[in-house]
C-alpha cells in the first residue's frame, strides 16, 4: 500500500471528490496561486482552474459567508481556514448561519459545506494563533465535527465530510501535515460518527483524537512494558456526534478511563465527553475518570512553557497509573 | 451551610476528648479528607479528617481544650461562604457555641449501638476496616457492584484506594480469601524510657489521659464486677512441635508463628463452643448479649499504660493471618495510631505476660465483657506423667470471670475445652 503524507491524503480526497462531483470547489486564503499556506492544495489550481480553486482576501467572515451562501444554492464548497484560530472572526457565520439555516428554514436549505484547517497548538505561534476549537463547535447542534489522526482517516473522513449534506467542521493540525501513513489507491470513505479502537487493552481506556492519538499510543506502549498495564486506545475520529457506544463498551471492559485532549480543562472537549459517559458507566468504574489536557492558561510563546502546558506522554502515564491505583 | 466539626466518639468508652493539635489555622483552606487535627481520647491520639472542603472559619476548641463527644470543635465555611461572617456568627451566636468543659467522669459508657452517625462529623484517617456501619463507606461503583454480585459484606473489606476507597482489587482479593500479608507497618520510634527520679527527690506528675482512663475503668470494674478466678495448666508440647513444623514451612514466606498465636486461635475456637463467655453484660438492662463472632481484645503494654487493640472476627482467621494482623495492630498500638474500630467492641480479652517470664497472674475484667484470660509463659516444668517426673512444656492460664454473667462450672468447661484444643491442636479443625 502506498505511504503518503497527511496533507497528500487531504489533497487526494479533495481531488477525488472534485472530479466526482462538479459542484465541489475549494476556496480560502492562499489555496490557489500560493498552492496552499501549508501546501495542502498544491497543484489544484493548475488542475481545476480558478473557477473551482478560489483565492480569497483575508476576510474570514466574508468568504465563509460566501461558502454558506453557495451551499444554500446547491454547491458543495470546501472552505480552508489557514488556522482554526481565525474562525473566531467568522464565528457568527459558522454558528449562526452554517449550523442553523437548515433548522431555521424548516429544512428548505441544506448546507453541504466543509470548513477545514489547522487546529490547536502548533509550535510557538503564540496564544492567539494556538486555539483549540474542538469544544467550541462540538457543542453546537447542527454541526458535525471531525478530527482525524492519520492520513488514512484524513482521506476517508474528508471524502465523507464533502458528501455530507450538513456543515462539517474538519479539524487538522499543522504539526501532523507531514505525518506519513498507508493509504490505498482505491477510493474509500470512512463513516462519520464512529470511533476506532486503535489498540486493544484490558486495564484502562484512553479516549483521544487528532494528534493526541500518537501520544496515547506511545504512553500505552510504555505502560505495557513498565507497569504491565494494558491500555486500550480509542481514536474518536468524530467529536460530534460522539460514538458513545464504542466508548461505553470499552470502559465496561477496562473499568477505568482517561480522556486525553489538548483543550483547556474547564468546559473543554474532554469535560464534555466525561459528562456524557458518567451516567452510563458509573457502576462500571473502579476509579473516577481521569483527564489529561492543557493547563488552564493562555498558550505561552516560550517553547518550554508551551511544551509544559500541553499533554505529554509522562502526564498520560501518570494519569493511567492513578486510575489503576499503582 | 457552614459545616460544624464536632468531637467524634472514637471508642466505646470515650465521653470526651482533648484537641492536642490543630493542623490548620483559622482562615486556612481545608480540603475534603485533609487531616485537620489530632484528638486525644482516653485510649490514643488519633488524626482526624474533615468530610468537607472549604475554609476553616472558626476554631471553637483551641489546642488543649477538653470537649465532650458531640461538642463543637470548629466551623468550616464551604466554598461561596464568607469565613469572616461565619466566624463572627459562631463567636456571637448561641446556636454554635463551644461546648462547656466537661466534668471528669467514667460514667455514661456508651455501647456501640448508641453511637449516632451524626456524631461522626470527622473521622479517623485511613481505611474503614471491618466493623459496624458507622460512617459512609467509600467504595468504587465497580467494587460495590462486584461485592453485590458475590455477596460480599463490604464492611469487612479494607479499602486500599485514596481515602480508604474500596476498589475492585480489594473486593477480589477478599473474595479469593488469598490472605495476602498486609504491607509491613511503618517503623515506629522505640518507646522512650521514663525519666528516673533523682535520689533524694520526688516527682509528682498529673496522670495522663490514658492513665486516668485505666484508673477509672479498672477501679470501677474491680468494685462493680464480682470476679472469680480459675487456673488451669496446659501441656504445650503438641503446640511447640506443631509450631516448629509450621514455621519451617512458613519460613519462605517470612512468617514466624508465636505460641500466643495458637493461644489466640484456640481461645477463639473455645469461645465459639462456650458463647456465654463471648459476651457482654448489661447490668442496667439485666441483659447478657452473646456473639456469634469473636472479636478478641489483646492487652498490649505501651509506655505509661496499656491498650487493648481488637482482632475482629479472629475465629475466621488462619494462624498466619492472626500473626500478620496482630503484628500490624501491635505496632500501631505502640505508635498510638489505631483506628477507632480497632479499639472497640471486643467480646473477650486475652492478657499475655508470658514474655516477661510470668508464670501465673489474674487479670481484671474489662466490662462490659464478662471474662478475661491471663496467659503465663510456656516453659519446661517438672510434671508427673505415668508415675514419672518428666520435663514438659507447660503453660498456666487464669480466667477471670464475672459471676453475674457466668458460673464456675461454665468457666471450667471453657478452660477444659481450651486445654483440649491446645493439647491436641488438630481438634481445632473439628
Amino acid at each position: 500500500m502506498p505511504v503518503i503524507q497527511f496533507k497528500e491524503a487531504l489533497r487526494a480526497a479533495m481531488i477525488e471528490e472534485m472530479e466526482r462531483d462538479e459542484n465541489v470547489f475549494l476556496l480560502g486564503e492562499e489555496v490557489g496561486e500560493y498552492n496552499g499556506a501549508y501546501k495542502v492544495s498544491e497543484g489544484m489550481l493548475a488542475r481545476f482552474g480558478p473557477r473551482r480553486v478560489l483565492d480569497t482576501p483575508i476576510s474570514e467572515a466574508a468568504f465563509t459567508g460566501l461558502g454558506i451562501g453557495a451551499a444554500m444554492c446547491g454547491l458543495r464548497p470546501i472552505v480552508e481556514l489557514m488556522s482554526w484560530s481565525f474562525s473566531l472572526v467568522c464565528f457568527d457565520q459558522l454558528v449562526n448561519n452554517a449550523a442553523n439555516i437548515r433548522y431555521m428554514s424548516g429544512g428548505q436549505f441544506k448546507i453541504p459545506i466543509v470548513f477545514r484547517g489547522g487546529n490547536g497548538i502548533a509550535h510557538q505561534l503564540g496564544a492567539t494563533h494556538s486555539h483549540r476549537v474542538d469544544a467550541l463547535f462540538s457543542r453546537v447542534p447542527g454541526l458535525t465535527v471531525v478530527a482525524p489522526s492519520c492520513p488514512y482517516d484524513a482521506k476517508g473522513l474528508l471524502k465523507s465530510a464533502i458528501r455530507s449534506d450538513d456543515p462539517v467542521i474538519f479539524l487538522e493540525s499543522e504539526v501532523m501535515l507531514n505525518d506519513r501513513g498507508e493509504v490505498p489507491d482505491e477510493p474509500y470513505t470512512l463513516p462519520i460518527g464512529r470511533a476506532y479502537v486503535r489498540r486493544e487493552g484490558s486495564d484502562v481506556t484512553f479516549i483521544c483524537w487528532s494528534k493526541m492519538v500518537k501520544l496515547c499510543m506511545a504512553a500505552a506502549e510504555k505502560l505495557q512494558s513498565e507497569d504491565g498495564i494494558s491500555a486500550e486506545v480509542i481514536d474518536l475520529r468524530t467529536l460530534r456526534p460522539l460514538d458513545e457506544d464504542t466508548l461505553v463498551s470499552s470502559i465496561r471492559k477496562t473499568n477505568r478511563c482517561v480522556v486525553v485532549d489538548e483543550d483547556w480543562p474547564y468546559c473543554g472537549m474532554g469535560a464534555g465527553i466525561v459528562e456524557r459517559l458518567y451516567r452510563r458507566v458509573f457502576d462500571d468504574l473502579d476509579a473516577p475518570i481521569g483527564r489529561v489536557c492543557c493547563e488552564d492558561v493562555p498558550v505561552p510563546y516560550n517553547h518550554y512553557l508551551e511544551q509544559a502546558m500541553q499533554p505529554s506522554v509522562p502526564k498520560v502515564i501518570a494519569a493511567a497509573r492513578e486510575v489503576c491505583y499503582v | 451551610m457552614p459545616f460544624e466539626i464536632t468531637m467524634p466518639q472514637l471508642s466505646d468508652t470515650m465521653t470526651e476528648g482533648t484537641v492536642v493539635k490543630w493542623h490548620v489555622r483559622e482562615g486556612d483552606p481545608v480540603k475534603p479528607n485533609q487531616e485537620i487535627a489530632d484528638v486525644e481520647t482516653d485510649k490514643a491520639t488519633m488524626p482526624m479528617e474533615s468530610y468537607e472542603g472549604g475554609t476553616l472559619a472558626y476554631i471553637a476548641a483551641p489546642e488543649g481544650t477538653r470537649v465532650k463527644v458531640g461538642g463543637l470543635l470548629g466551623v468550616v465555611a464551604v466554598p461561596g461562604e464568607d469565613p469572616a461572617e461565619i466566624r463572627k456568627a459562631a463567636g456571637a451566636d448561641g446556636a454554635s457555641k463551644p461546648s462547656a468543659p466537661v466534668a471528669p467522669s467514667g460514667d455514661d459508657v456508651k455501647g456501640p449501638s448508641e453511637i449516632r452517625p451524626a456524631e461522626l462529623s470527622v473521622r479517623p484517617k485511613q481505611a474503614p476496616p471491618a466493623g459496624e456501619p458507622r460512617e459512609r463507606l467509600r467504595v468504587s461503583p465497580l467494587a460495590r457492584r462486584i461485592a453485590q454480585e458475590k455477596g460480599i459484606d463490604l464492611l469487612k473489606v479494607r479499602g486500599s484506594g485514596p481515602g480508604g476507597r474500596i476498589v475492585r482489587k480489594d473486593v477480589e482479593e477478599f473474595a479469593a480469601a488469598a490472605a495476602r500479608p498486609a504491607a509491613a507497618p511503618a517503623q515506629t520510634p522505640p518507646p522512650s524510657l521514663p525519666m528516673p527520679v533523682p535520689r533524694g527527690q520526688s516527682k509528682t506528675v498529673p496522670l495522663s489521659k490514658m492513665r486516668t482512663a485505666i484508673a477509672t475503668a479498672l477501679q470501677r470494674s474491680k468494685q462493680m464486677v464480682p470476679h472469680f478466678y480459675e487456673t488451669i495448666d496446659i501441656d504445650m508440647e503438641a503446640v511447640a512441635a506443631l509450631r516448629q513444623r509450621m514455621n519451617q514451612k512458613l519460613e519462605k514466606e517470612q512468617v514466624r508463628l508465636s505460641v500466643m498465636d495458637f493461644v489466640y486461635k484456640a481461645t477463639a475456637a473455645a469461645l465459639l463452643r462456650h458463647p456465654r463467655l463471648n459476651a457482654r453484660f448489661n447490668a442496667e438492662k439485666n441483659e447478657l448479649t452473646q456473639y456469634g463472632d469473636v472479636n478478641l481484645g489483646i492487652a498490649v503494654a505501651i509506655p505509661d499504660g496499656l491498650i487493648v487493640p481488637v482482632l475482629r472476627g479472629i475465629d475466621q482467621l488462619g494462624l498466619k493471618e492472626i500473626r500478620l494482623r496482630s503484628l500490624d495492630i501491635f505496632e500501631r498500638a505502640r505508635a498510638q495510631r489505631l483506628r477507632r474500630e480497632e479499639l472497640s467492641e471486643a467480646t473477650f480479652t486475652v492478657s499475655p505476660l508470658g514474655n516477661y517470664g510470668i508464670r501465673h497472674f489474674s487479670a481484671i475484667i474489662n466490662p462490659p465483657e464478662v471474662a478475661i484470660l491471663a496467659v503465663g509463659s510456656a516453659e519446661p516444668r517438672a510434671v508427673v506423667r505415668d508415675g514419672q517426673v518428666v520435663a514438659r512444656m507447660t503453660m498456666s492460664v487464669t480466667l477471670s470471670a464475672d459471676h453475674r454473667a457466668v458460673d464456675g462450672a461454665v468457666a471450667a468447661e471453657f478452660l477444659s475445652t481450651l486445654r483440649e484444643l491446645l493439647e491436641e491442636p488438630a481438634m481445632m479443625l473439628a
